[in-house]
């Protein structure tokens, strides 16, 4: 591919970013693309528009616009539209408001709050997060406010905006996560539901529901009874076969999967005379995990009819890409929000500058590419789905 | 809280593997407070994860220059030791709240212990641009590693401890704060968490020792600040500025926290870095 400079545009809230200017290091990398050629001559979008050619080096912010980056996250039942499928990740940007000067908040997809319990609670001993290689681990132990204080603290200026808010919801057993669903069922400002099931379920001697597809169905099921909201569910990569219950929350009513939350690891003090973080087991996360994720989206996306989401290291476009061809219809932005807090925004703009200069008016024709074929597949790319 | 391209003026080794470096920043370095901190980001290519959080060490805000002062621990210090002049690091900041001296404070006490030189270095400033007077105590290994009087400003009287003896006092910098116990209005530290804990062990028993009351005894009496307030810090007679690892040092990932008195954790990048250090739960163990 062709080099192009970095697509910048003014975010609507004046946010002053003089560091995009000029950033330190090496301009990021573009992989080869996988995908066909550039077509010649005008791209679709432009098509009339008067506008020249498609390999200029910087579409315009209404060039950009024009490029058709919205998705249904539930088009199985009533739809759960986002203007863009870059979505920020639960843990890793609060509840939206704390980036606020930094970030245009109201560009995102969705954001997707800290997990949010019935009770409050107040996390695990520290230390708590710590770097590894190409990522880190964090052992937060869900600290929260309880979902009514987040209901009164947060929905309020959820409300007013126009990225929809999706709560992320923990609990350790399917009483818990009902009550907590039932509570943010019809508040104002909550638009979806994620289920965090990487939790120890109590009912059945801490095995956690996301390692177990009978539990992980009756939890998706027991939700999908209390809410009309649409329904995330968040998939593990901890297990040794992620398919039956990708299937198994599917056929559970879920509106969607999200993959992956944290692979489990630990670290070492530098002692060595114990474990680093306080909880000892810590949630590995960045871009060192994006194989995993990679493969676990690759693989459920073959096995379910329901748009999957993508989570696991991303850090630029290529990223992104890669995701979306092995079936991800969205991604969500976690770890790397740390070190550039302006990253997701940049990536929905650089998505839509590469599908520019694809000569494509929406990204859809980018999903889903790199799955096999499947004989029974509505379409040539063998893509079951499409948003 | 803003981000910005700083851009290297200056870089020294002030002492074996600690540097000291100046960027030009007046962004990060607008409406800036001691004890606040920028969180810087190494290269792309450094393949880190994380940034790292360095207190503002001194500020200038008429020349848009601050300085940070740090240890070459790992691979994120390593890496920005060797940026170059005029070369520009990502920085987010000035983030944290700051230490809050009271307006009737003529006296301040500084308790540093190591690199926390750099958590109270620019409060000295504040203080005697404020014609406060100031003692700062410093706590080294070894003389080799204390921090050089003449990086600090002449009015600042400074009295060193280290643990082998080798110059000043012959033992930890904790055992000096006694002395000046009545002669503080306030104090404030930054360095390893046992000094901080011996400190504020003396600080909650002063005011039975001195016989004096709180600071802000006159103001809304009896009724304490709320947790994590500036007035809450300003009415405390010892403030600590605390370490804890960080991710996003904006107060959403909540990797940051320490315990509170009230058993609610507070995060360092928010709510902090500085605390009353009656607000610490000391005993808790996290
Ligand atoms: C500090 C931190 C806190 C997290 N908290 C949650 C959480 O509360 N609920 C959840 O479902 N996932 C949580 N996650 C997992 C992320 O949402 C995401 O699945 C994971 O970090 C992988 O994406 P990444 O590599 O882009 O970070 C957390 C991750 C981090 C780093
Ligand atoms: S470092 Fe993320 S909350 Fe403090």
């Amino acid at each position: 591919m062709r080099p192009r400079k970095r697509v910048v545009t003014s975010p609507a809230g004046g946010t002053i970013l003089p560091a995009r200017k000029r950033k330190p290091g090496r301009p990021r990398s573009r992989r080869p693309s996988r995908l066909p050629p550039l077509p010649q001559g005008r791209s679709l979008v432009l098509e009339g528009s008067g506008a020249t050619s498609p390999r200029r080096a910087e579409p315009s912010a209404t060039e950009l616009a024009a490029v058709d980056l919205s998705v249904d996250l539930a088009p199985g039942r009533g739809g759960f539209r986002l203007a863009n499928p870059i979505l920020v990740a639960s843990g890793t940007f609060g509840y939206g408001v704390e980036y606020g000067e930094v970030v245009d908040v109201q560009r995102l997809g969705a954001v997707c709050c800290k997990g949010t319990t019935l009770k409050p609670r107040v996390g695990n001993v520290t230390p708590r997060v710590t770097e590894t290689p190409a990522g880190m681990l964090n052992s937060i132990g869900l600290q929260n406010p309880g979902v009514d204080a987040v209901v009164e603290r947060y929905a309020p200026t959820w409300t007013a905006w126009q990225t929809s808010v999706i709560v992320n919801v923990a609990g350790e057993s399917i009483a818990d996560y009902v009550e907590v669903c039932r509570r943010l069922d019809g508040v104002p400002g909550v638009a979806a539901i994620e289920l965090n099931i990487s939790c120890p379920n109590v009912g059945k001697g801490g095995l956690q529901f996301a390692i177990d597809a009978e539990a992980a169905g009756a939890v998706t099921a027991a939700v999908r009874r209390t809410t009309d909201l649409p329904l995330l569910v968040k998939l593990s990569p901890n297990v040794a076969d992620v398919r039956p219950i990708a299937r198994a929350i599917a056929a559970a009513g879920a509106d969607a999967l999200t993959a992956v939350n944290t692979l489990s690891g630990i670290a070492v003090a530098s002692d060595r005379r114990r474990p680093l973080l306080g909880n000892v087991f810590g949630g590995l996360s960045g871009p060192a995990i994006k194989p995993v994720a990679l493969r676990v989206v690759y693989e459920v996306a073959q096995v379910v009819d329901i748009p999957v989401v993508a989570i696991g290291g991303v850090t630029e476009l290529a990223d992104v890409l890669d995701f979306l061809a092995v079936g991800a219809v969205a991604v969500q932005v976690g770890t790397a929000i740390f070190a550039d807090p302006t990253l997701p925004v940049r990536l929905i703009d650089e998505l839509a500058g590469e599908c520019l200069a694809r000569g494509l008016s929406s990204y859809q024709p980018l999903v889903g590419t790199a799955l096999p074929p499947r004989p029974d597949a509505p379409s040539a790319k063998g893509v079951e789905y499409r948003p | 809280m803003r981000l910005a391209a700083a851009e290297l003026v200056d870089s020294r080794e002030i002492l074996p593997d600690q540097w000291l470096q100046s960027y030009y920043a007046p962004s990060l370095v607008a409406g800036a407070r001691a004890g606040q901190f920028v969180h810087v980001r190494t290269g792309d290519y450094s393949g880190l994860v994380l940034r790292r959080p360095f207190s503002f060490n001194t500020v200038d805000s008429a020349t848009g220059v601050f300085t940070i002062h740090f240890r070459t621990i790992g691979r994120g210090t390593e890496w920005l030791k060797r940026v170059r002049q005029g070369e520009p690091v990502d920085m987010l900041g000035p983030l944290g709240r700051p230490f809050e001296v009271d307006s009737r404070s003529r006296h301040l006490l500084l308790v540093a212990g190591g690199l926390g030189m750099a958590g109270v270095r620019m409060l000295a400033d504040e203080a005697i641009r404020a014609g406060r007077q100031v003692v700062l105590l410093f706590g080294a290994a070894t003389a080799g590693e204390v921090y050089p009087s003449f990086l600090l400003p002449d009015e600042v009287e400074y009295v060193v401890a280290t643990d082998d003896g080798s110059l000043g006092h012959h033992g930890y910098v904790t055992d000096l704060a006694p002395q000046y116990e009545a002669w503080a209005d306030q104090a404030f530290a930054c360095g390893p968490s046992p000094m901080l804990r011996a400190l504020a062990g003396l600080a909650a028993g002063r005011g039975q020792r001195l016989g004096v009351a709180k600071l802000g005894r006159k103001r809304g009496a009896g009724r304490s600040a709320p947790l994590g307030s500036p007035e809450a810090r300003r009415k405390a007679f010892l403030q600590v500025s605390m370490e804890q690892n960080m991710g996003c040092a904006v107060g959403a990932c909540l990797g940051c926290v320490v315990m509170s008195v009230a058993g609610t954790p507070q995060r360092v990048c928010r709510e902090g870095p500085v605390f009353a250090a009656e607000e610490i739960a000391w005993e808790s163990g996290w």
